[in-house]
């Protein structure tokens, strides 16, 4: 854990001007055996120092990978000397944000590091399970991956802190054949916030998902081309949270909003069915932590929920303290950078499509033709709000029940159109946190969603 | 202390530390980064940065570790985390160092920019979109010079210094009229030379036009098997997917390849030749040091529709016992066609011109699905208009077989020189 180098070198900000130091370190392991084969065994560490300053509109930012004290003041001075060179090129006079109090958010959490070997020896233990138990598989993977963030923020006039950010997962990829000689795969992730030793102290708690995967394997590898087609569908919890994150949530980024996103001229107005109801979550949900939980962001700015669509209205956006007083709204902390050499911009959390009423039972059995699309393996959208998401794993439903599994296919629509076509959701809600947002950086976001009934473009072959 | 005073110290550190083989690097690097936001500059950026890497041997057990802290203490700790990884790990002979290759130092780029002229570029640009493209907003752009030195070697005596800097520029662009927005669209380009304007470089002024275009896209009716014609852009996407999903170490050491035993055959349409050259000189910054440590080659992958290599690491070709391929980047270089992208549009009866593609990476199937991005529908051999809500299907190997022609014209941005490929039996769906 990083000890406190910086505080004493806030003397030196500049009046005027608003300024953030930040000292972060990022942490990687990572193991992945191939069909047992340890191709990658790697540790990773950066740290340094940044510092971003807000001169009236114009910004400065300076990094060094050093973590001393030498080091935070030669950033400082170079990115005031920034901020105020851009700012003579770029003539602007816009007035700072106002500060929404000061103060001091506590450590939340510590990171804990397991040796090397016993990462290898938890894969090689899964690894193990899954060649004895299911020695057809043409192909198997398991990935041990591990990240973490490390930061203490200083700012000039609003909050500072020592806040951590550890991750860690374990993801077991399988292949298969059809019977045409086609490969097949799915993948699993375990694992979520906290150490090694929050999650994989008992490997076995992962054999009974381990066996589930299999099992739909098995059935994707007897699967059908979905029929392409504007089709009703039930989408599952994880294909819930990526349409809050990639279709949806991208688009209520102020800085996409200011930038021309179907969210600008639609704040206020129906997006939704009144059954759609969505907030990026800083770091509680339901009484419980977020799956990635934000206390203080990289400005200083104490971190809160974002509400963003409430039944099925757009109330609001993503923001950071420059852009929140654009659009009149109040920062909720969403201004993060990844590594110590990244200035903060409006990021995603923990953005969720919150929870209904109805069961996940009753929205599969009121289906007469469509489909379960169950998991998702990326996805993309656009300003416009179209998305595309890649569906890896999906049955049929036929008369209520289902079918079928599907092979491979794709998913599309356009989420303030698809949104209005929701008409029952789920009780519960399913989290995703392994995987990254890009977004000129990369970060690690949350993202959940129940399962919905709607209506979408389905892509066949 | 200089980076080679560091890299020797680190050899140091190596051999007192480790009885075996191992390979390392060292490096610094600089950038002065321009970032816009609609249109105006927002933020200036200046980043230190340097960086150490080692990969320790233990018999026949590997383990790395990298990290950032170059003084003697933060290198001792890497070489000491890489040491603990090799501990743990299985006893794999196929993990190896390069054998021993003679010393070489490689300059490429310009070392010493003129950021004044850069900055001038920069905003002529800037005037230029605002006075021809009045539509198109630029909402976030990126021009940067780096600079950077690395050490590269081994316990077998290889050591290669690798240095340079280049200047970057690239944007995301979308256009509007009132409410009506477009979807989102990127261009960039890397260049060692500041002797023109930046509107002239790339597929800039492609990318603006093409935006402008698209500000009232119309949905297609129904399903057909079409013709798409793929831009640069979209060609070199297809191309990498092509390369992960049909040659890469990891489909061939896992045996899933389609193209598995398929080197020397035919597997493509005999006009198609894709090499990678990084030391093409239309290539700004080419690789120079493989990522197992070899000295890069100009390598072809597939030549006139026949497979010449799968393309495999060290530990890949020593896992397979087929040819190690020396070439880890990807410099991209498409052989160009004999008609213009004119003469392939009008021979196209009905189908898209890909601008873009938003789809998932294809399984090992070769499967494709997606949506078609920043394009433009033909038919009978005119282009009709921007689309929207269009999804393109099809087989990544398929499409490379079923070829309807290769253009004159060829995209260089810096780091690859693709021309426009029209392939046949893609299935096109609207709404």
């Amino acid at each position: 854990m990083l000890q406190d180098i910086i505080g004493n070198k806030t003397s030196l900000f500049s009046d005027g001007v608003q300024t953030v130091l930040r000292g972060q370190e990022n942490r990687n392991r990572r193991v992945v055996l191939l069909k047992g084969n340890l191709v990658q065994n790697s540790r990773s560490e950066t740290r340094g120092i940044n510092a971003r300053v807000n001169d009236h509109g114009t910004f400065g930012f300076a990094s060094i990978a050093e973590y001393t004290p030498e080091a935070a003041e030669k950033v400082i001075r170079a990115a005031t000397e920034n901020a105020g060179a851009l700012r003579r090129h770029s003539g602007r006079n816009a007035p700072l944000p106002p500060s929404k109090g000061t103060g001091e958010i506590p450590l939340n959490a510590a990171i804990q590091d397991a040796p090397q070997k016993e990462l290898i020896e938890l894969c090689r233990t899964v690894d193990s399970y899954i060649a004895e138990k299911y020695p057809d598989l043409t192909s198997r993977t398991v990935v041990y991956y591990e990240d973490s963030q490390d930061r203490i923020v200083y700012s000039s006039d609003a909050f500072c802190g020592h806040l951590v950010t550890p991750r860690c997962y374990v993801y077991v990829m399988m292949s298969a054949e059809t019977k045409d000689g086609v490969p097949v795969e799915l993948f699993h992730a375990f694992g979520g916030f906290g150490s090694f030793y929050d999650h994989f102290r008992e490997p076995e708690k992962m054999y009974p998902e381990i066996d589930r995967l299999y099992k739909r394997l098995m059935d994707k590898k007897e699967g059908v081309y979905a029929e392409a087609g504007y089709r009703t569908v039930v989408l599952g919890g994880m294909m819930g949270g990526m349409l809050a994150h990639e279709a949806v949530g991208h688009t209520v980024e102020a800085d996409l909003v200011r930038g021309g996103s179907v969210a600008g001229p639609n704040l206020n107005k129906r997006v939704g069915s009144e059954v759609v109801n969505m907030v990026d979550f800083a770091h509680s949900y339901a009484g419980g932590a977020a799956p990635l939980p934000v206390f203080l962001d990289d400005e200083g700015t104490r971190a809160e929920d974002a509400g963003l669509i409430s039944d099925g209205i757009l109330t609001g956006y993503m923001n950071d303290r420059e852009s929140a007083v654009e659009y009149g709204m109040a920062p909720a902390g969403n201004a993060r950078g990844w590594t110590f050499s990244d200035e903060p911009i409006i990021r995603m959390r923990n953005t969720c499509i919150l929870p209904g009423k109805n069961t996940v039972e009753e929205l599969i059995a009121s289906v007469d033709d469509g489909y379960y699309l169950i998991n998702s393996g990326n996805g993309q959208a656009d300003l416009t709000g179209e998305f595309m998401f890649g569906v890896t794993c999906g049955y049929e439903i036929k008369n209520g029940k289902l079918g079928r599994a599907l092979l491979d296919t794709t998913v599309t629509g356009v989420a303030f159109e698809m949104l209005k076509t929701v008409d029952m959701v789920s009780d519960t809600v399913e989290w995703c946190s392994s995987g990254f947002c890009g977004k000129k950086q990369p970060m690690a976001v949350g993202m959940g969603g129940p399962h919905m009934r709607c209506k979408i473009m389905i892509g066949g072959r | 202390m200089t980076l080679k005073a560091t890299a020797d110290l680190m050899e140091r550190i190596l051999r007192e530390e480790t009885p075996g083989k191992y390979s390392y690097s060292v490096s610094q690097n600089e950038k002065q980064e321009l970032n816009l936001e609609n249109g105006e500059f927002k933020l200036l950026r200046t980043v230190f940065g340097s960086g150490a890497s080692a990969r320790v041997f233990l018999g026949a057990k590997m383990g790395a570790a990298s990290g950032n802290d170059i003084t003697e203490e933060g290198l001792r700790k890497l070489v000491g985390e890489a040491a603990a990884a090799a501990e743990s790990a299985n006893e794999d002979p196929c993990h190896d160092i390069a054998p021993h290759q003679r010393e070489e130092v490689f300059v490429q780029g310009v070392t010493e920019p003129d950021m004044d002229r850069f900055i001038e570029r920069i905003r002529e640009f800037l005037d230029t979109v605002a006075r021809e493209y009045p539509k198109v907003r630029i909402m976030s752009g990126i021009g940067s010079f780096d600079r950077w030195n690395r050490i590269t070697r081994n316990a077998n005596g290889t050591a290669f210094e690798s240095r340079g800097g280049q200047y970057f520029f690239e944007m995301d662009i979308c256009a509007g009229d009132g409410e009506k927005t477009t979807g989102l669209d990127y261009a960039g380009f890397s260049t060692k030379a500041l002797d023109r304007p930046f509107i002239e470089m790339g597929d800039l002024r492609r990318h603006l036009e093409d935006i402008q275009n698209s500000i009232n896209p119309e949905p297609i009716e129904g399903k057909f098997e079409g013709t798409v014609i793929l831009t640069p852009g979209s060609a070199a996407n297809f191309i990498e997917m092509l390369v992960d999903n049909y040659i890469s170490d990891s489909v061939v050491i896992n045996g899933t390849s389609q193209w598995l035993d398929k080197v020397g055959e035919q597997v493509a349409d005999g006009r198609l030749t894709v090499s990678l050259k990084p030391f093409d000189e239309r290539i700004v910054i080419g690789e120079r040091v493989t990522g197992s440590g070899f000295r890069s080659e100009d390598v072809t992958l597939i030549e006139k529709g026949v497979l010449k290599t799968h393309r495999l690491s060290l530990y890949g070709s020593n896992k397979t016992g087929r040819p190690v391929v020396k070439n880890t980047g990807f410099d991209l270089v498409v052989e160009n066609g004999e008609k213009t992208l004119a003469e392939l549009i009008a021979s196209v009866d009905r189908g898209l011109i890909l601008g873009g593609f938003s789809g998932g990476q294809p399984g090992t199937n070769g499967e494709f699905s997606g949506v078609a991005k920043n394009s433009f529908l033909i038919e009978k051999g005119k282009i009709k208009g921007a689309v929207t809500e269009t999804m393109v299907n099809g087989n990544l190997g398929e499409a490379f077989r079923r070829i309807r022609g290769i253009s004159k014209e060829v995209l260089c941005d810096g780091g690859s020189v693709v021309p426009y490929i029209a392939v046949d039996g893609i299935v096109i769906s609207g709404k």
